[in-house]
């Protein structure tokens, strides 16, 4: 913002409000989910709840999916709940306390950091994931963004 | 009693790591719960005279309220450890202590879980029987929004059982389906929900009872999906039968009460509207006796989902007639349970929960098939996961 002290007063004010409207808009860009660069199956909302929940278990092309997310109460983790589970985070661990303890399910493997889910989709061919959209990487491929 | 159970915590610890920790998933559960029953009822075994109200909040531990407040109707802790034995076979056990048994921990889940394929899982060993929509899970307090699911339905002996599970899981246009089959037996000697009732009825304390379901076979189908952009829907249909002998051990000899054979047929589920739940479990079960006997049984339940905070209300009922004795009779067991209470999610892995239950108990008076006695009952507690 240093240049902005050479502008006259009112350049200087629309150049902080400009900056504030890519804030605003950076943060409601959502929660993007990733894959594999080279995982070419077909996502939908519907695709993505099913594998979210543990009830798609692998993908079009077969190959069984390691469920990953970041953890609990982030701000991805609690976006993708509202946006695409419909859930709070405690309703979503009542779902998957039924589903451990009656042996029918896992839940996705929780990852401390953003940069951790990167490099674990880049490495993992049958992995998924979803991170804050701003903090997608070539690394990965996004498949849909809410 | 609690060092026993951290003993074996431990001890599981350490033959697990000793193999390798990594391949070990621990995981647990659990509810602290307190309550009470709020008044006194004329006595139905001894009429004339009152006693405390009592409620029998969990049928097969005999885990009851009377009118001095208790933990341990039914606080539970349980740990679960799930090894990985290969990339496609895993073992699970559950160590559970109870309040109704003096927190002394038993095994009461393990069994082999192989992935046959990507859809077909086969289970075998000690689980519970998928009885009613919420028997399975029956004691995650956490999983459901209840202090527990109605007592007054879930009154067997029997929840239990050692057998296979084949389980197939397939998409049927959008939903999710799995349907599982299954067989198994359960032997349980001294029956503790039977012996409760033989002193009840003024039997001996010795006098023991067996409750043995045999051949327990059946299939259940489970679907699960969405409608339209705000409905969520788990539905579950389950059908099977077994064989059921009930024998009383007294001092002279062997005395058989009931040599038949049971099938139950449940439909239940859980429907997301909007910011509603509504749950509900339906069934109806007979006894093949000649008697015609009957075991009509239903719930149903409304809760509002306010953020972290899920207040509901929940009516279950539960019925026992003969179609085909002389004369057919609907006055024998009858009881209905009207609830209201608060889940509060107050951490992401506690939930606060307070209910009040009012039993009314309709059984027939002559035959002394009101056993149970009205009862008013306040609990509260905290449901947890770890």
């Amino acid at each position: 913002m240093l240049h902005t002290l050479n502008f006259k007063r009112g350049i200087a004010i629309s150049s902080l409000l400009v900056s504030n409207l890519i804030f605003v808009s950076q943060s409601i860009a959502g929660v993007s989910v990733i894959v594999h660069p080279e995982n070419n199956s077909t996502f939908s909302k519907k695709i993505i709840k099913k594998i979210f929940l543990g009830k798609s278990k692998n993908f079009d092309n077969g190959k069984v999916i390691l469920l990953l997310s970041p953890k609990t109460g982030s701000s991805a983790s609690n976006e993708f709940n509202k946006a695409i589970l419909k859930k709070t985070a405690s309703q979503i661990n009542a779902y998957w306390s039924k589903m451990i303890f009656t042996g029918k399910g896992t839940p996705p493997q929780e990852i401390e950091s953003v940069s951790e889910i990167i490099s674990a989709i880049a490495e993992n061919k049958d992995a998924i994931a979803f991170i804050d959209a701003d903090s997608v990487t070539d690394a990965v491929k996004v498949v849909a963004t809410f | 009693m609690k060092t026993n159970l951290l003993i074996i915590v431990s001890l599981i610890g350490v033959f697990f790591s000793a193999q390798s920790f990594a391949d070990l998933k621990i995981s647990g559960y659990g509810s602290i719960i307190a309550g009470k029953t709020l008044g006194t009822v004329d006595d139905p075994l001894n009429p004339g005279q009152k006693r405390d109200e009592i409620l029998t909040a969990d049928f097969y531990d005999v885990g009851q309220y009377t009118n001095d407040l208790t933990f341990n109707a039914e606080s539970i802790f349980a740990v679960q450890a799930v090894a990985d034995l290969g990339p496609k076979l895993t073992a699970t056990v559950q160590l559970v202590a109870k309040g109704v048994d003096n927190f002394n921990p038993e095994f009461d889940w393990y069994y082999l879980t192989y992935q046959a394929t990507s859809d077909i899982t086969i289970m075998a060993g000690r689980r519970n029987i998928p009885m009613y929509y919420f028997s399975e899970f029956v004691e995650v307090g956490y999983a459901y929004p209840w202090m527990r699911p109605p007592s007054n339905l879930y009154w067997w002996q029997v929840t239990q059982f050692n057998g296979v599970h084949a389980m197939y899981d397939f998409d049927w246009g959008e939903s999710s389906n799995t349907i599982t089959v299954f067989y198994g037996n359960e032997y349980s000697d001294d029956n503790k929900e039977m012996g409760y009732y033989e002193v009840l009825f003024g039997g001996e304390e010795s006098t023991t009872v067996d409750e043995y379901w045999t051949n327990i076979t059946g299939v259940n189908w489970v679907v699960s999906g969405d409608w339209f952009e705000d409905i969520t829907y788990d539905l579950r249909f389950v059908y099977f039968q077994h064989d059921l002998e009930r024998t009383r051990n007294i001092v002279d000899g062997d005395n058989t009460l009931l040599l038949t054979s049971q099938t139950f047929l449940g439909f239940g589920g859980s429907v997301d509207i909007s910011t509603f739940t509504f749950l509900f479990d339906w069934n109806f079960v007979t006894r093949d006796d000649g008697l015609g006997t009957e075991f009509p049984t239903y719930l149903l339940s409304l809760v509002y989902n306010h953020n972290d905070f899920h207040p509901y209300i929940t009516y279950s009922k539960a019925d026992h007639e003969r179609t085909k004795s002389i004369p057919p009779t609907e006055d024998l067991e009858e009881h209905y349970i009207s609830s209201i209470g608060l889940r509060y999610d107050f951490l992401p892995k506690v939930a606060f929960k307070i209910q009040y239950d009012r039993f009314v108990d309709q059984g027939d008076v002559a035959t002394v098939w009101n056993y149970h006695g009205d009862s008013d009952t306040i609990t509260l507690g905290v449901d947890f996961i770890f």
